[in-house]
């Protein structure tokens, strides 16, 4: 490497590294991101204390069942209701005094069974908090069965052989990978898009960062002094390599405490957490910085052709676009990782950052699409680095009215 | 060892729609002052980005210290650019030695050579600042090392004196001097007529992309003739452009600068201005730098027109 190219890499990368933007921004990335995975995580965990619910029975006979089973009932091997006596006998006076205690808070919820419950089927719920689905959730599954049980056996069934036969389906979800199998609770989703999203931003972000940094070069001047120093392609080519290579750098910084994470709850013994595979984290790294290059090049030829960060607007949007159609596209390659829309967008070179790597973390897909992805990006940065070459030796010595489209696609004929 | 610091062979650039050098063909001696010298819009700045490669030319050649112009020889070329620029946010003594790296110096070397030029230029106690925080006259001068700092033997500075306080001027004008007493051929343009009358050694002046006048600066004066009248004195002096023989007046209130027609002579001129003003001084001189430049370029625009 040449030491020009040197020079340029090591003051582009120095300057960016050094700011506070930076350090903040790497500091408080893992801090997110381990909020984001981890609150969730121990937010099942502790579910706080079981609910304190007491059961008001107009049926007269249903309430001893349906205490017992929710004193039974579990969610992820733990009871979740405290069943407290009800205040009378009377039904409606003991379901005005347990509203009453759900008020002041000696209580957490009231279940009341109507006369006919039984029969229609209803039942009301009173609570404070009305929103914690799950505990609903097992609350009606629960009170759900002791009706369907008293109803098979007025029909005549034995109450065991009734248990026996209507016991509920206990559905574990689990991700099938290479490396083994793994209980998985929707954690992998939430993964996806959080490793996503943190793509999509750093993307824009480092992208930018080169744009911005090449306007600057232009409105300080500094940039004719540097071209009679340096080949404007050598410039070039330290910004994108200097720049990203401090995104590269946060971005490292981030993968690591990803990974730091996911090894630190697998030993807690956490089965919230999805698994964090090398070839996630290798590819979250290798899309982050060909996904750079292809958007940086683009970035550094707008930003040299304009004279302000205003004037920068109206022509970077046609280089958003696809990473526009990617964020719109990413829920329905989330359900059909593998269908005919997931395979297009992730081979098409300003989506494949994005989709591709979307499509690795829910689904491994085939090696030969993989590489297949990755080389048609690389033909696609090589494209957008010839064009932002041509445009930007042009465009860093052109002061006055912004450069229309066709003009700007006649620098680059003519360079 | 080749005499030419630099030499231009027939260079042409044209833009969409217009050709902004034509056929330029210069020569700038070794261990010289050259004073490059056009109206604004003239190609100046276009054929000095050629020189330094970041404009290519449509044709001609280009020679640097005796060898076609590649990047090595370009590296022994300090530019100081009329669009000057620095990094805002960086640190003076950083900049600095990037500016020098850039122009293939190592750090250590750079260091050295930094601590001289500051106390020199009166920097030394901004070398640790950010370079928004020195004014504009201090930038001017940082620019100015960072030109420096590699000891290039061609050095071409783009206005050199913009900007910069009387004082400043002076140590600008003994460093361009100082640095051609080491060995250095030094390329100013300017629009600074005395500076340039009184720093070069030889001028072109080029206008509409093509050179109209080259050669040493007493060459250049000779070439216009002696027939330069300066004339102070205390009066109405208008009376004196309709005299017969003048040519042009150059009228500064109380000072004028008579232009007379060829073989005119001048004894007329001085007897009826002793007859009608209180004349305190009547001299013979060579046209100014400042008259040459004026006449050639206006002279050339009506020709062209």
């Amino acid at each position: 490497m040449s030491p020009k190219l040197w020079a340029v890499i090591k003051r582009e990368y120095v300057e960016r590294v050094r700011t506070k933007a930076f350090v903040i921004g790497t500091i408080l990335g893992p801090i997110i991101m381990g909020a984001l995975m981890v609150v969730p995580m121990l937010a099942a965990r502790s579910k706080s204390k079981p609910l304190r619910i007491a059961v008001v029975d107009g049926t007269g006979d249903l309430r001893g069942p349906v205490e017992q089973a929710l004193r039974d009932a579990v969610d992820d091997d733990r009871k979740r209701f405290d069943v407290q006596p009800p205040a009378g006998e009377d039904a409606e006076a003991a379901e005005t005094a347990c509203k009453k205690a759900v008020l002041d808070k000696s209580l957490d919820g009231c279940l009341s069974l109507p006369k006919d419950a039984v029969s229609s089927a209803k039942a009301s719920y009173y609570g404070r908090n009305v929103s914690n689905f799950s505990d609903i959730r097992t609350l009606e599954r629960t009170v759900s069965k002791v009706l369907v049980t008293r109803r098979l056996t007025s029909a005549g069934l034995d109450a065991a052989r009734v248990d026996d036969l209507t016991r509920g389906l206990d559905l574990r979800t689990v991700r099938v990978s290479e490396q083994g199998e793994r209980e998985d609770k929707g954690a992998a989703m939430l993964l996806a898009m959080i490793l996503m999203m943190m793509l999509y931003a750093g993307l824009l972000m480092w992208g930018q960062a080169v744009m911005t940094s090449v306007i600057e070069e232009k409105t300080s001047r500094v940039v004719e002094v540097m071209a009679s120093g340096v080949p404007p392609t050598t410039l070039l080519t330290g910004k994108l390599l200097g720049v990203g290579g401090a995104g590269l750098t946060q971005y490292l910084v981030w993968a690591l405490s990803l990974l730091g994470v996911s090894v630190a709850s697998g030993s807690l013994g956490a089965t919230g957490m999805p698994e964090v595979t090398w070839l996630m984290l290798a590819s979250f790294v290798l899309f982050y910085v060909l996904g750079f290059l292809f958007y940086a090049a683009l970035y550094a030829a707008i930003g040299s052709a304009v004279n302000t960060a205003q004037e920068a607007q109206s022509l970077a949007f046609p280089v958003l676009v696809p990473i526009i159609v990617a964020m719109v596209c990413w829920p329905a390659v989330m359900q059909s990782p593998d269908g005919p829309l997931a395979f297009t967008v992730s081979m098409i070179p300003g989506m494949s950052p994005l989709m591709m790597f979307l499509r690795i973390v829910i689904l491994t897909p085939p090696v030969w699409q993989m590489l297949l992805s990755v080389a048609l990006l690389v033909l696609g940065i090589l494209g957008a680095v010839w064009f932002a070459a041509r445009v930007y030796r042009v465009g860093i010595l052109m002061y006055g009215k912004r450069p229309t489209f066709p003009e700007i696609m006649r620098w680059v004929r003519h360079s | 060892m080749n005499e030419k610091a630099l030499v231009l062979k027939g260079i042409c650039k044209a833009f969409a729609g217009h050709v902004a050098v034509a056929d330029l063909s210069l020569e700038v001696p070794r261990n010289s002052i050259f004073g490059l010298l056009g109206p604004n819009g003239a190609g100046k700045t276009t054929t000095l980005r050629m020189v330094m490669d970041i404009l290519g030319p449509d044709s001609g050649t280009i020679e640097i210290l005796g060898k076609p112009a590649d990047h090595a020889a370009r590296d022994r070329i300090g530019y100081m650019p009329e669009e000057r620029g620095l990094y805002p946010r960086m640190v003076l003594e950083e900049q600095l030695v990037f500016m020098a790296a850039i122009k293939g110096l190592r750090k250590r070397e750079a260091l050295e050579r930094i601590g001289p030029w500051l106390e020199r230029l009166s920097l030394a106690d901004w070398r640790k600042r950010k370079t928004n925080e020195l004014s504009k006259g201090m930038q001017q001068k940082a620019q100015f090392i960072a030109t420096v700092l590699h000891q290039p033997d061609v050095l071409i500075v783009d206005e050199p004196m913009s900007g910069l306080d009387p004082v400043g001027m002076d140590v600008m004008r003994e460093a361009l001097i100082d640095m051609r007493r080491a060995g250095a051929t030094i390329v100013l343009s300017s629009h600074q007529m005395e500076t340039v009358e009184r720093l070069c050694d030889r001028v072109a002046l080029i206008n509409r992309g093509q050179k109209i006048l080259d050669g040493s600066v007493s060459e250049v004066k000779a070439r216009h003739g002696k027939n330069t009248v300066a004339l102070a004195f205390e009066g109405d002096g208008s009376f004196i452009e309709s005299l017969p023989g003048v040519a042009k007046v150059t009228d500064f209130g109380q000072y004028f600068e008579v232009r007379l027609e060829d073989g005119t002579d001048p004894q007329p001129l001085l007897h009826e201005a002793a007859k009608r003003l209180k004349l305190r001084r009547f001299e013979i001189v060579e046209p100014s730098l400042h008259d040459i430049f004026v006449e050639a370029v206006t002279g050339h625009g009506k020709e062209a027109a």
